[in-house]
């Protein structure tokens, strides 16, 4: 069974990769599985996660009838697919919104204020001027009101150096990981292609 | 001259088989290379480890010997929290750090919960569990689902603010049940334990390609001041600095890099049972060194996948800096032979 396994996941990674020389049929049957497998695991385990004991369990089995009320609101969603009903649907939106707006506050605190007030500390070693100078100079150069000349200018130029080494660090990071998902799969094939050598 | 030329018109498909065969042989021919370990790995280790009844035991114990009755006496009234939100298309680089942090959690005896919000995550949890337990429980150690860990497994999306709040107030009556249905109060490592909240639970590891890492500094550590650490993709850490700068994220293991820095603090001091401290991770004794032999098989396979990615990482890396260099004076060449020309 596990060999079976393997051969369909080695097959099917190298089918992905046959991209890589051209578009073919073995790549489009593996990318149109890999979408009807994820939407097929995904429903059942839904249903037994989530439509089962919230559902099933609290309305049928325990009678806690308050449920019919998020169950009916969840079921508005559906009219999103009729031009006559769709108004139905904006009032689950409006719920769920709602709890987006619950978190506007704790967001402000730990990503604005928390963020601000760290960066307001002694300017006790290097490390921290860097951070500071690059704080204000890239707050410069947002700031549009003012033309960026002369000594303005070349003040918030600094800023754009800040940008661009945190840009090239961000692209770094990302060749990085980009090549990190090419050995995990290489890596696949080569312990398989071992074991079966073995 | 015409090399350089030739170079500039060079087909794509022969960089992937260079890129392919860079990566290739360090895998099939693995070698030692040092991992560095840095301060935000360093840090959540430490965190994790200061968990542990061992380090608790050795704080209190005036004699320096640790029975597993003393160790026994400090057991299980702390816990982390593992929140795993990714699918398998970034698990060449979450997964290592995922085991690693499960090893060390094993070895060093600190229960811990796992738990998803994504449907497509449960099977990489229960892939994760069975890789850990099984290799660990080869050595003859036993490890017991629901007292050593519990695997809550998958919510549905939208009980995740309900869950991640109630947690503040008691972790049974906000999940309910594990993944097999127990209900969690029925369970030993709640049942026979002081877990109750984010006061025993006061560390959220969280493993994502995204920012979801945000939600837990945001509503937990605002609000009950849960420490939170972080597991990210290479991609994301540059945006998760900040937040390690501030105080909000505890640390941080960021692509295969970090998790590679984890596999070897693990193998190092969690899986000889020593405490971790910043002078014995410079001058390392032979004991703590002889695990980190990834040619050998001292260590499974499995617990060292991140050092030997990091290995066909560093050739890819430099293949394609020798690529960047030939591209650019290719570049700046032909350039200068316009301007002759003109």
């Amino acid at each position: 069974m596990t060999l079976i396994g393997e051969i369909i996941a080695v097959f099917l990674t190298l089918s992905i990769f046959s991209f890589l020389y051209k578009d073919n049929p073995a790549y489009r049957f593996a990318e149109y599985l890999i979408v009807g497998v994820s939407a097929g695991y995904v429903l059942p385990l839904v249903y037994k996660n989530a439509f089962e004991p919230f559902v099933l369990q609290r309305i049928f089995v325990e009678h806690k009838f308050i449920f019919i009320i998020p169950c009916i609101f969840g079921m508005l969603f559906w009219f999103r697919f009729s031009r006559s009903y769709g108004w139905l649907s904006r009032y689950p939106i409006a719920i769920s919104m709602g709890m987006v707006g619950m978190g506007v506050t704790q967001s402000m605190n730990s990503m604005v204020l928390v963020q601000v007030r760290q960066a307001m500390i002694p300017i006790e070693s290097f490390n921290i001027f860097l951070i500071f100078l690059g704080t204000i100079t890239v707050l410069f150069y947002f700031f549009f009101s003012k033309a960026h000349t002369g000594a303005y200018g070349k003040f918030s130029r600094i800023g754009i150096w800040y940008m661009m080494i945190g840009f090239g660090a961000s692209f770094g990071y990302t060749v990085m990981a980009r090549i990190s998902l090419l050995i995990g799969r290489l890596q696949f094939l080569a312990d398989t292609f071992k074991g079966w050598l073995a | 001259m015409n090399f350089i030329k030739n170079l500039q018109g060079l087909d794509r498909r022969y960089v992937f088989v260079f890129i392919a065969v860079a990566i290739i042989m360090p895998l099939i021919f693995p070698f030692n290379s040092v991992t560095y370990t840095t301060t935000p790995v360093e840090n959540l280790y430490q965190l994790i480890d200061s968990y542990s009844p061992y380090v608790r035991a050795d704080d209190l114990n005036e004699d320096g010997i640790i029975s597993e009755d003393e160790v026994d006496a400090f057991k299980q009234d702390r816990a982390i929290f593992m929140d795993f939100y990714h699918d398998a298309s970034t698990m060449p680089e979450l997964f290592p750090m995922e085991v690693a942090v499960m090893r060390h959690c094993i070895y060093r005896k600190v229960p811990f919960f796992t738990f998803t919000i994504m449907e497509i995550a449960a099977p990489i949890i229960e892939e994760a569990l069975s890789v850990v337990t099984d290799e660990i429980q080869k050595t003859g150690r036993v490890i017991e689902r629901g007292k050593d860990y519990i695997n809550i497994g998958y919510k549905p999306a939208a009980l995740y603010l309900p869950i991640l709040l109630g947690m503040g107030d008691d972790i049974a009556a906000a999940v309910e049940t594990d993944t097999d249905g127990n209900r969690i109060e029925n369970l030993p490592m709640y049942r026979d334990t002081a877990i109750r909240n984010y006061t025993q639970m006061n560390l959220v590891y969280e493993t994502s390609g995204s920012d979801q890492g945000l939600s837990w500094m945001v509503y937990a550590r605002s609000r009950f001041g849960v420490n939170v650490g972080v597991g990210l993709t290479a991609v994301m850490a540059a945006d998760q600095y900040p937040y390690l700068q501030s105080g909000q994220c505890a640390g941080m293991t960021a692509g295969l890099k970090g998790a590679a820095e984890y596999e070897n603090l693990v193998d190092m001091f969690a899986m000889n049972n020593i405490t971790f401290s910043k002078g014995q991770l410079d001058n390392p004794t032979e004991k703590m060194l002889a695990n980190l032999d990834i040619t050998k098989d001292t260590v499974p396979s499995k617990f060292k996948m991140a050092r030997l990615g990091m290995n066909a990482q560093s050739v890819a890396h430099i293949l394609i800096i020798i690529f960047i260099l030939l591209g650019n004076i290719g570049y700046f060449l032909e350039k200068k032979k316009l301007n002759k020309n003109l």
